[in-house]
């Protein structure tokens, strides 16, 4: 079952198994049995037709791009396949004050000039003349974004066009089937079957096998616990513990709802704030997905329920399907021989699109801390400062949006405006206020420009800008931001339309489209 | 919305090479602020310590930012191209490994090229991990070209280079530029340092002529006395020389002699270590030592013993000791340089933390209401970046066999820091290196001195065994024999500085 290393006396960790078959399940068998496919390792990946999936996400952040190339996942037959499409960004609408609207980009903002960051310069002209410019139009995605315009970014070229960032967004369900394909023709052995049982080392404690209903038991030397919400290894066998930061991020339901494509489909994520939560619109090629997160404490189901009916833009496909939560963290994402992935490891609102980041970022940090056995510490403890360190990360960022609010119009808002923050958030805000600086620490997931978006966008205006800003001319700096200006948006006018760029890079799925308009009739 | 007027007068304390390199950086990024006035203030009374002539590759960016033209910045400073350290004697006596600039091999299948090494040894190769590096197979032979960075197929891609070079000359170069840029000089002793009553924030300097020079920001580059940070504002300093034990150190130049090489030289010795830092006209040398395992005298003879050359000079005697001011920014008072604190130049970067001193200052330069987040800011990533360069230093004299002398086995017995010792076991059961927090050095750095001195991994990655045993063998001989290779067609360093016009002339080695 392990055989020499060669190097100490660490053997070689031969037997993976993966629990539970959802996105985070099949991103996980699709990777490892990618690099362990020497013949000398096995990952067996067992999941139940009977359990439903939750189907995080759906949208995601540009660093997505990065694990389906590695993969070698042609980004055409990608979007074909799972009815994707491309974002630019997200639209908030609603969240500094009732009425607002404002977009986070992928990508920078305007250009930089002697080395000071281009917000300096838009903070200072702001100063300067008064009023509220909106930062959005020194955004290549934002500009192409408002168009319903996209292209993908030309490396090499001399042109702004290469500012824009994107990422996708797809049916979860069909990429995790995708990925299913691609793991079995990877070697991934499939097991139908729902668990009963875990059996655990008398003297370790370590997971040694699973037990299915079908009576077979499933050995392994490394389990993967991607079963979802309640973490049939992690938790349920293991008893890791899980640390709650709902006091942070009170969102504790969802209700989920598909409804018929209004028409061509828009380049990016919507989220509109309600009165206790918030509402998200993913447009698909064949469809909308629309959901409500929502507080319990502040609102019923039947209210969200109606909120969430009254603000769809097309008729719904299903009845809502409720999904519950509670925000915080896996204490360990990864105890003994199980790795937690995906829900299983923790929860965060999507506000953001990072569930499906997350699950990546843990493979490939797994990849990185690939274990002999047995396990050591070190590396496992490694794993998990590393995990921590990114939910933070996405949870600071996350808090952020409600944080920094004018919103007073309902009980939910005033609690999340008056909220104690974390310590670090307090600083970032705190640093942020005085001359508009953010730093981006380690390998913090939100740059830069993620922030000053954010803060721009609802309102939090610093007091200074920074000083070195004042070595340039103003009126150079007038011209050449001006100059952007008219530059960003006549290339946006000229990009093809979202769709238009989708048909002609051959990444339109024309079933889905057909399938659209039988769904249109019937609805 | 209303804000503190911007800070516009700027008080430099001392002209080393840190007062110096903050003064031309300074008028050199914030020359255009309305309203600017820079002034430095020196005495030719008092002595320059002129730190570290050894520098690491960060610098050229330094020079870059000021524009400064390489041929000429050689010529001026009698500058040598670097690329590494050679480490003699320092696992064991007769030992030695270069600890070269850029990195290792090529990753392979998405992981780091050690992991590759280490099975390498399983089947059988006998390499070290220094024929896998470009720069150091290039240094080893004294030959030296610019790294090609629009080639990533080219292995001169993956070298990088830094300077030795005097630094007295240096200063005197940044001095004419900074002039040239607006900055102020003045000639003077610091008699009396003004403060305001209630908060305390340096408001004047009063020189021994009976001057007041006034300011916003006052930057300390006054030396080890600290003169506004420690002496006036009673900043405490932080020891570190329980991990550290070396607080003295000789120096002393002597004539070209022995190898050529573009490396500086660092030899362990009983109770310390020796620099050799070639340079164009001369070398450098120095000897840094425990004055609790080694008295002056000895330390002296030992170091003029062990020269290349005939000496130049008496031998300068210097004392220290390793650590920092607990905040290296209190009030409007930053330190710079050895008023801010100082770590053994074994890795030669004292002239590098002067210069991210500066580029952090004007990362958050502050307005005349002086901040507190931007000041804390600023002390936090000031005292990690000497934490870092702290454990790097420390594992030099921790992973060593020598128990040959008192100072060797204190160094061996001495409780590494948590961090280092997490980094420690994390190498030994895996060989895998993580960079923290944009740490200074890079992984192939630890990578190298880790490996060198002999901590040895009990595993690799467990994916490097994708490739079977003879095709590791063969990838890894290509790789040796490409590196091989293209240090066989680089220029000499003496060629490459006369091609490239940063030779100085020949009548200038005697006049030197």
């Amino acid at each position: 079952m392990s055989e020499p290393n060669g190097i100490g006396n660490a053997s070689r960790l031969a037997r993976v198994v993966i629990v539970g078959g959802g996105t985070a399940g099949w991103m996980a068998a699709a990777a490892l049995s990618r690099y362990f496919n020497d013949g000398r390792r096995t990952v067996t990946l067992i999941e139940s037709d009977a359990i439903g999936t939750v189907g995080v996400g759906e949208a995601t952040i540009p660093a997505l791009r990065n694990f389906n190339a590695m993969l070698d996942i042609p980004e055409a037959e990608f979007l074909r396949e799972t009815r994707g499409t491309c974002k630019l960004g997200i639209e908030f609408v609603n969240w500094g004050q009732v009425g607002d609207r404002y977009f986070h980009p992928f990508g920078n903002f305007g250009q930089d000039l002697h080395g000071i960051s281009f917000h300096h310069l838009f903070l200072r002209e702001r100063a300067r003349c008064g009023g509220a410019e909106d930062i959005g139009q020194y955004s290549m995605s934002t500009m192409a974004a408002r168009a319903r315009h996209f292209a993908r970014p030309a490396p090499g070229a001399q042109t702004v066009v290469n500012q824009i960032a994107y990422a996708y967004h797809f049916d979860a369900g069909l990429y995790a089937a995708y990925l299913r394909r691609m793991a079995e023709r990877q070697g991934t052995v499939r097991i139908e079957g729902k668990i009963t049982q875990v059996a655990l080392d008398g003297e370790t404690g370590d997971v040694t096998s699973v037990t299915l209903d079908s009576g077979a038991a499933i050995a392994g030397d490394l389990f993967i616990d991607c079963s979802g919400f309640r973490g049939l290894l992690i938790e349920e066998a293991l008893e890791t513990g899980y640390e709650d930061w709902s006091h942070w991020l009170p969102m504790d339901r969802a209700l989920a709802v598909p409804s018929v494509s209004p028409g061509p489909p828009d380049p990016f994520t919507r989220s509109t704030a309600h009165a206790a939560g918030w509402q998200w619109r993913i447009p698909l090629q064949h469809r909308t997905g629309n959901g409500h997160v929502f507080s319990s404490a502040f609102m019923d189901e039947d209210t969200a329920q109606g909120i969430l009916l009254a603000n769809l833009e097309t008729a719904p496909l299903s009845e809502p399907r409720p999904l519950r939560f509670l925000t915080g963290m896996r204490r360990k994402a990864w105890n003994h021989n199980v790795v937690a992935l995906g829900l299983s490891s923790g929860f965060i609102e999507p506000l953001e699109s990072t569930s499906i980041h997350l699950i990546q970022n843990g493979i490939a940090r797994l990849f990185a801390l690939f274990p002999d056995n047995p396990i050591s510490p070190i590396e496992r403890d490694e794993y998990n400062r590393g995990m921590r360190d990114i939910f933070e990360d996405v949870r600071d960022f996350i808090i952020l949006h409600y944080k920094a609010t004018q919103r007073e119009d309902s009980e939910f808002w005033r609690y999340v405006k008056n909220m104690n923050v974390p310590d670090n958030l307090a600083r970032k805000i705190a640093l942020w206020q005085r001359h508009g600086r953010i730093f981006r620490e380690n390998a913090e997931l939100f740059s830069e420009p993620s922030w000053i978006a954010v803060m721009l966008g609802q309102n939090v205006w610093p007091a200074g800008y920074d000083p070195i800003a004042d070595t340039l001319d103003e009126h150079k700096v007038a011209a050449a931001m001006a100059q952007m200006r008219v530059n960003y948006a006549e290339i946006a006018a000229k990009l093809p339309g979202h769709e238009e760029f989708l048909r002609q890079s051959g990444s339109w799925n024309l079933q889905a489209a057909v399938g659209q308009q039988a769904q249109a009739l019937s609805a | 919305m209303s804000v503190p007027a911007p800070v516009t007068r700027i008080v430099i304390v001392g002209g080393g090479t840190a007062g110096w390199m903050t003064a031309a950086a300074l008028t050199r990024v914030l020359g255009d602020l309305p309203g600017l006035s820079v002034t430095l203030i020196e005495s030719e009374a008092i002595g320059t310590v002129g730190v570290g002539e050894a520098t690491i590759p960060q610098i050229i960016g330094f020079n870059r930012l000021l524009g400064l033209d390489e041929a000429q910045f050689m010529r001026e400073t009698r500058a040598t191209y670097k690329l590494g350290i050679e480490f003699v004697d320092w696992l064991r006596p007769g030992h030695a490994y270069v600890h070269p600039f850029g990195s290792f091999g090529i990753d392979m299948l998405g992981i780091e090229f050690q992991h590759f090494w280490l099975r390498g040894q399983q089947v059988g190769e006998t390499a070290r991990i220094d024929d896998y590096s470009i720069a150091a197979v290039a240094g080893k032979s004294g030959k030296f070209a610019w790294p090609r960075t629009d080639n990533p197929k080219s292995p001169l891609s993956k070298l990088s280079y830094a300077f030795q070079f005097d630094a007295g000359r240096y200063a005197k170069f940044l001095r004419g530029f900074a002039e040239g840029n607006g900055a102020t000089r003045v000639e003077g002793r610091i008699t009396q340092v003004r403060q305001d009553g209630e908060s305390g924030f340096v408001t004047a300097v009063a020189l021994e002529d009976g001057r007041e020079i006034a300011g916003e920001l006052f930057i300390d580059c006054s030396g080890f006395r600290s003169l506004l940070l420690g002496q006036t504002l009673g900043v405490p300093f932080t020891d570190w020389s329980k991990w550290l034990p070396c607080d003295s150190a000789v120096a002393v130049p002597c004539e070209l002699g022995g190898r050529s090489e573009p490396l500086t030289r660092s030899t362990a010795r009983t109770a310390g270590w020796q620099w050799r830092i070639p340079l164009q006209h001369r070398i450098g040398n120095g000897h840094v030592f425990s004055s609790a395992h080694m008295d002056r005298g000895a330390a002296t003879d030992l170091l003029l013993a062990n020269l290349d050359g005939k000496p130049l000079a008496d031998p300068n005697q210097l004392a220290f000791t390793a650590g920092h001011r607990a905040k290296v920014w209190d009030k409007n008072v930053v330190a710079f340089g050895l008023a801010a604190g100082f770590l053994e130049p074994l890795e030669s970067t004292s002239i590098h933390l002067v210069q991210s001193g500066i580029a952090r200052l004007l990362a958050l330069f502050p307005d005349t209401g002086f901040s507190a987040v931007e000041r804390d800011r600023f002390n936090a990533e000031t005292q990690r970046e000497y934490l870092n360069i702290r454990d790097f230093l420390v594992l030099h004299y921790r992973a060593s066999e020598r128990d040959d002398s008192e100072f060797w086995r204190y160094c061996r017995n001495l409780e590494a820091p948590d961090g280092l010792a997490e980094k420690i076991d994390m190498f030994r059961s895996s060989g895998r290196i993580f960079r923290e927090n944009n740490e200074l050095f890079t992984e192939d750095s630890w990578l190298s001195v880790m490996l060198s001195q002999g901590i040895c991994p009990q595993a690799h990655h467990p994916a490097a065994h994708m490739l079977d045993d003879a095709e590791t063998r063969t990838r890894l001989a290509h790789i040796r024999d490409v590196i091989r290779q293209a240090a066989d067609q680089m220029p000499t360093q003496a060629e490459f500085l006369r091609q490239s016009g940063g030779a100085i002339a020949a009548a200038e080695y005697l006049i030197a």
